[in-house]
């Protein structure tokens, strides 16, 4: 048992802070903000320090790391900020599923741009009607010749004005049962035609993210881009969610983290009653309480990162943790606003971004009721 | 062309509350980050800048315990080909001038043309240790350096004085400069260099490796011993300069001549 | 008797602030110590400095040299070492200025003298001194004295120790030969440049002015401008002038502006909120005008004006203008 980062682990995180401290431009990033603006100069100098994709092995462009030293970027990052270090941790979301389960042609086309900072992916499951239910899409693909056709609508897709290429969730055979063995996943540029995205905005928080709308209607893609076999897309994305819910466990941690970084720091300057903040012991046991929560979320979310690199998905911890997270990062930046009293109120003062940045945490890739329904699927199994 | 970096891991205080610890003679140091000094940050980004354009190699040095393994790794993740840790326990409480000796004595095992230091450390500020490095090794130099360029064998160095004024100087190599903050703007560590580094070892050399004498280090081979901290007098706030608005005015011209406020 | 030595700076034909304060700091420490103050002037035909000297001093050591024209941290160290090797003062005080942190650690080690630098107190005890020095960026002061005996090199900070008015001395000139010959050096002294103006990014400048609520309205930007542009700074603010547009966001100063860190930074009518010190407490010098004796500013700045900033500005940029002729 050894609760240490090693060394090379230690360099990364320091590295990422480093770098983040050193590119933070508060009035830059309160304007992108305010504007919907993804934050691109930082995304290109982070990809150009080889921040983005360092889980993917160097065949592919990424530097080989594992998913541990992927989320201690994240986390770093979103604790300096949690608006950019989101939208540059989701930069490459969904490409683990091709990682995972592509073709070498397919990784080698579209990962190594990635890294580079010169692509966005994007992945497509949730529908209009079906939310973090992906058991029956009801985005078809039928398959003609060579090409598949695509027909159907996703909705709040991460990245979608953003993204070069989409991994999206599609039907192909609506008669399977259990409906989920007829699914499978299929590799979509943008600009192809049929494909519509429209950006949906304005949203409370992650505003230097894009999040959209995808219609397709009679998109036709060689069948080349069928990310691995036909039967499997519903397998595929929920392991790509097993892996990719400890990155937004991270995101949450950080923003958490982020967020009583803040608070302390107010807590030790300013005065009430001629007295500092943190000399009075109700603030006192705030913090104590809001460190021991980001803590516990650091541990159960490193735990889901290390066992991820040594032994494997489990989905339980995975669930756990990303919950969890969730919920710390909501609880601590709204604690850290009760600390900042009125001026917490006031985007100037950041609290506030991140508060709102830390709600989706319990709402993308998978409700805080859907990680429940997996944690107890494991605890209790199939039930009859 | 070879070159030679002297480096100072530090805790970063700038943002801190510091207190004083039980014994008096040292800082609490529990929850303070710790950094390469800034002024090193410059000195190490000159020397890569010199090596990317010269070619030859960079060798960081720096007297430490084992945490200083971590700002070596990052001078060698920077960019710094090798990194050499010098470490005994009778290095302890030296003071700059047997801090000197010790690097002093490193530098004279290894090849170099240039050596280039912080111009001060963040947490000791003595100013000195570089300019004492370059005497012990007979050496030119140049201290507070802004701009560095190279010719024929040469430098021609701007140093910083006060009230904005710079002075140009020629050193011949070999020489020592101590690197002001703001000659450059120090690269961000990257992730291809943390790999690097991940396969790099760091050298310990130690008193009998140098061929030192205990005596000659540590408290002993000091200049000045630290008799204890105490904190500045807080909220004694603001000198106030009373007069005629006339008289005012003129302290005020006096105090900005001084402090390098008038262009 | 014990001789205490100051070794006088001067550059461009001026003798620099530093000279004064170490024979201030110099005449008290020869007083408490029954001792005799000497200084020691190195340079060419800088006889009028000795001449200026001399109130302050028993000696005035005088080296000419053609050589010593232009300061040169390689002659300096030549020429000391064999006067200070002769003359063995007991404690020698250069400053801890651009010139002293260039040669004083290199002669130190030339005379084998032990060398307290950067101090910013120091008072005789039994046979040697206590001395202070700040560490961690002065955030902590450090007691400390020295380990080895006499002869003492000691550099002092500048502006830490005040010049004092004392009854002149009237001591003599002494003139001393220099030892430099036409030897080669390895170090050349080329020019003086004045450092590039940069543009108008207030974390880069080396002054700031900065205006607060004081200002009162739009119209009273230029006069602050104006004493800016006085000085060759830049001008900065603090919130509420942004919150009215007075200025742009670029000049504010604060936790939500800029941290700056100039050398000066001169603060007009800024009570002093911590949002605003935690963005220019870093300065190195902090001079604050402000009407309320009680404004939290007069705790953080070095030299504070309690006044009308109306009444004090103009007169000050007056002054200025007139003194810099």
């Amino acid at each position: 048992m050894d609760f240490e980062l090693t060394e090379e682990q230690r360099d990364i995180q320091k590295a990422a802070r480093e770098f983040m401290e050193g590119e933070y431009d508060k009035e830059k990033i309160l304007r992108w903000e305010k504007e919907h603006a993804f934050p691109f100069e930082i995304w290109k100098k982070a990809a150009k320090l080889g921040f983005i994709g360092i889980h993917f092995p160097e065949d592919y462009g990424g530097q080989g790391y594992g998913v541990m030293e992927n989320i201690l970027i994240v986390e770093e990052f979103c604790r300096k900020d949690s608006g950019v270090g989101v939208a540059l941790s989701l930069t490459d979301f969904s490409s683990e599923v091709i990682l995972r389960f592509g073709s070498e042609e397919q990784k080698k086309r579209y990962l190594p741009p990635i890294t580079r900072g010169e692509s966005i992916s994007g992945g497509a499951y949730t529908e209009p009607n079906h939310g973090s239910d992906i058991t029956l899409m009801s985005t078809t693909a039928v398959r003609e010749g060579d090409f598949f056709v695509i027909n159907g609508t996703k909705t709040f897709i991460t990245n979608g004005s953003l993204a070069d290429f989409f991994v999206v969730l599609c039907q192909t055979d609506p008669q399977a049962r259990p409906t989920y063995r007829g699914q499978c996943t299929i590799l979509v540029e943008k600009g192809v035609k049929g494909l519509e995205v429209s950006e949906i905005t304005p949203k409370m928080g992650i505003r230097m993210t894009s999040t959209a709308e995808l219609s397709f209607s009679d998109v036709r893609v060689p069948v080349s881009n069928l990310i691995g076999e036909e039967k499997k897309g519903f397998y595929q994305v929920l392991e790509f969610f097993d892996e990719s819910r400890i990155e937004i466990a991270a995101q949450a941690l950080g923003i958490a983290q982020g967020a009583f970084d803040r608070a302390l720091d107010y807590a030790r300057q300013r005065e009430q009653f001629g007295r500092k903040l943190v000399e009075f012991q109700i603030t006192q046991h705030k913090l104590a309480d809001m460190a021991t929560k980001v803590e516990t979320a650091r541990l159960l979310t490193y735990k889901a990162a290390w066992n991820f690199d040594h032994k494997g998905i489990d989905p339980k911890l995975t669930s756990m943790a990303k919950m969890f997270s969730a919920k710390v990062a909501v609880e601590v930046a709204d604690e850290a606003i009760q600390i900042f009293g009125g001026y917490g109120y006031i985007t100037e003062y950041e609290v506030e971004r991140f508060y709102r940045d830390a709600k989706i945490m319990e709402i993308y890739e998978g409700t805080k009721e859907i990680q429940k329904n997996t944690i107890a699927s494991a605890l209790i199994g199939k039930l009859k | 062309m070879n070159i030679i970096v002297c480096i100072k891991r530090v805790p970063d205080t700038a943002d801190a509350d510091l207190a004083i610890d039980r014994s008096g003679r040292d800082i609490e140091k529990t929850g303070l980050a710790f950094d390469l000094n800034e002024w090193d940050s410059y000195a190490i980004e000159e020397a890569i800048l010199l090596k990317e354009r010269f070619g030859g190699t960079v060798t960081v040095l720096s007297m430490g315990g084992e945490d200083t393994n971590e700002s070596l790794r990052k001078c060698l993740a920077m960019g710094a080909d090798e990194a050499i840790r010098l470490t005994d326990p009778a290095f302890s409480g030296s003071d700059g001038f047997a801090t000197a000796k010790v690097l002093a004595q490193a530098i004279r095992r290894l090849p170099y043309d240039l050596i280039l230091t912080g111009t001060q450390a963040e947490d000791d500020g003595f100013g000195e240790v570089g300019v004492m490095v370059a005497r012990l090794l007979g050496l030119s130099h140049v201290a507070i350096v802004t701009r560095v360029e190279m010719e024929d064998g040469k430098i021609r160095a701007h140093r910083e004085l006060e009230g904005g004024l710079e002075e140009v100087v020629e050193v011949k190599l070999p020489a020592l400069l101590t690197i002001q903050t703001g000659i450059n703007e120090p690269r961000y560590v990257s992730i291809m260099g943390i790999r690097k580094v991940a396969k790099k070892e760091i050298k310990v050399w130690g008193l009998s490796d140098l061929g030192l004498k205990e005596e000659e280090v540590g408290l002993k081979g000091s200049d000045i011993g630290l008799e204890r901290l105490f904190l500045p007098l807080v909220g004694e706030g603001a000198q106030i300069l009373e007069g005629k608005p006339e008289e005012v005015a003129a302290k005020v011209f006096e105090i900005l001549k001084d402090k390098g406020g008038l262009v | 008797m014990k001789e205490i030595m100051v070794v006088a700076e001067h550059r461009r034909g001026e003798l620099r602030d530093i000279t004064w304060e170490m024979l201030s700091k110099g005449r008290s420490l020869a007083e408490a110590m029954e001792g005799t103050l000497s200084v020691v002037l190195l340079g060419k035909g800088v006889k009028p400095f000795a001449e200026a000297l001399r109130s302050k001093a028993h000696r005035v050591y005088l080296i000419e040299d053609d050589r010593l024209e232009f300061y040169n941290s390689e002659t300096y160290e030549r020429v000391l070492f064999q006067f200070l090797s002769e003359k063995k003062p007991f404690l020698t005080l250069i400053g801890h200025t651009a010139q002293g942190m260039d040669f004083v650690p290199a002669l130190a080690i030339r005379l084998g003298w032990p060398l307290a630098t950067d101090c910013i107190g120091i008072e005789p005890k039994d046979d040697s001194f206590t001395l202070i020095r700040q560490i961690y960026g002065g955030k902590i002061n450090a007691e400390v004295s020295f380990v080895r005996k006499a002869p003492y090199l000691v550099t002092l900070r500048s502006g830490a120790f005040s010049v004092e008015e004392k009854k002149p001395i009237e001591g003599e000139i002494v003139t001393t030969s220099s030892p430099l010959s036409d030897e080669v050096l390895g170090r050349r002294f080329i020019e003086y440049v004045e450092a590039s103006v940069g543009e108008v990014d207030i974390t880069q400048a080396d002054i700031l002015v900065a205006v607060g609520r004081g200002i009162k309205d739009a119209e009273n930007i230029p006069l602050v401008k104006e004493f800016a542009d006085s000085i060759g700074g830049a001008l900065a603010c603090s919130r509420p002038v942004v919150d009215k547009k007075w200025l742009p966001k670029s000049c504010q100063v604060g936790t939500s502006g800029k941290t700056v860190k100039p050398k000066v930074y001169i603060a007009i009518g800024i009570s002093g909120a911590f949002q605003h010190v935690a963005g220019m407490k870093g300065s190195g010098t902090i001079i604050a005008i402000n009407k309320d004796p009680k404004a939290p500013i007069f705790s953080v700045a070095h030299y504070g004006i309690v006044g009308d900033l109306f009444k004090i500005v103009p007169v000050i940029k007056d002054k200025i203008k007139e003194m810099k002729k």
